[in-house]
């Protein structure tokens, strides 16, 4: 999420944004809104609280406009944080009262052909179940790593622990999908040569 | 060892395609986000026009002029030029001179005509 060259920083933008300035609402919408919702949905498994997470994120990030320090933080690090904590407390909230059928992946339908099953959209349906499957924090490390492509050192300021944390979170939940998924992998129309 | 390496770049590839395969963020969404930042940023704008509005009139008049600096400078200004009208110092040039006489005296064509004589003279 950091700016190109010759463009405006998130930071500069959210003090525009702070200071009155209608479009630095709107760039930082376009830059930052598709990264926490790409996130909150893999994180959350579920497209309806995917949206609720980034509108509640971008919210606080309104809100603490006027507050923010130029230059201490990236924008993006401590938006990530805001959403990686809203979607454990709605986890949390769901495992304490009903079991929300969107938020949970559908399984495999065994009655699906091998063609349709070789289908990258399967493939995807299918990774998202293993995601799901996997502890709150080592989804959430994975998910950064691999699928954001954030350093170690960053994942280690959004999750507030250490990088070497990370990097056993990462690779723990690495080894579990790979482990899902070879289970899985005549289904999902992987050959073994 | 083979196959969980096998898996492991089954896995990457996966990740990959995932990330060229990002979810849009719907419309719906980003209207809501935007609606919810213009109403935040509303709340960020100083009230200035309501509070220069219930100022009294003498404020008013005294924030017109620039504020309590101003009414110092004017009030230092006027204390100055009295005193230099009560008691000029020598340095401030005769009035007189600066209208083009040389002193009173030239007004009159004769020194020894005064205006006793004229008096006298226009009763006879």
């Amino acid at each position: 999420m950091s700016a190109a060259a010759g463009e405006v920083s998130d930071d500069a933008l959210l003090v525009l944004y702070a200071n009155g300035d209608g479009r630095a609402a709107a760039e930082l919408t376009a830059r930052l809104s598709p990264r926490v919702f790409g996130v909150a949905m893999r994180v959350m498994g579920s497209r309806a609280e995917a949206e609720d997470v980034t509108q509640e994120a971008m919210l606080r990030l309104w809100k603490m406009a006027p507050e923010w320090r130029p230059g201490e933080a990236q924008v993006s690090t401590w938006l990530y944080r805001v959403a990686m904590n809203l979607c454990i407390d709605r986890k949390r909230r769901a495992r304490g009262g009903h079991v929300d059928l969107d938020a949970v992946p559908e399984p495999p339908d065994p009655g699906r052909s091998a063609a349709e099953q070789m289908q990258e959209g399967a493939r995807q349906d299918a990774l998202q179940a293993a995601l799901m499957q996997l502890p709150e924090r080592q989804r959430q490390a994975v998910v950064l790593r691999h699928l954001e492509e954030l350093s170690n050192p960053e994942i280690a300021g959004i999750m507030d622990i250490s990088v070497e944390a990370v990097e056993s979170l990462t690779a723990r939940g690495k080894r579990a999908l790979a482990a899902a998924l070879a289970g899985r992998r005549e289904e999902l129309g992987y050959s073994d040569g | 060892m083979a196959d969980t390496d096998k898996a492991l770049q089954e896995l990457e590839d996966l990740f990959a395609a995932a990330r060229s395969d990002r979810p849009a963020v719907p419309e719906h969404l980003s209207a809501a986000i935007l609606a919810d930042a213009a109403r935040e940023q509303a709340g960020f704008q100083p009230e200035r026009p309501a509070r220069a509005a219930r100022l009294p009139k003498w404020r008013q008049l005294i924030e017109a002029i620039g504020g309590w600096p101003a009414m110092g400078g004017l009030a230092a200004a006027s204390a100055a030029g009295l005193w230099i009208g009560v008691a000029p110092p020598a340095f401030v040039p005769d009035p007189v001179a600066l209208a083009g006489y040389e002193d009173s005296s030239t007004v009159f064509a004769d020194e020894s005509y005064d205006i006793a004589v004229m008096l006298s003279e226009d009763l006879q």
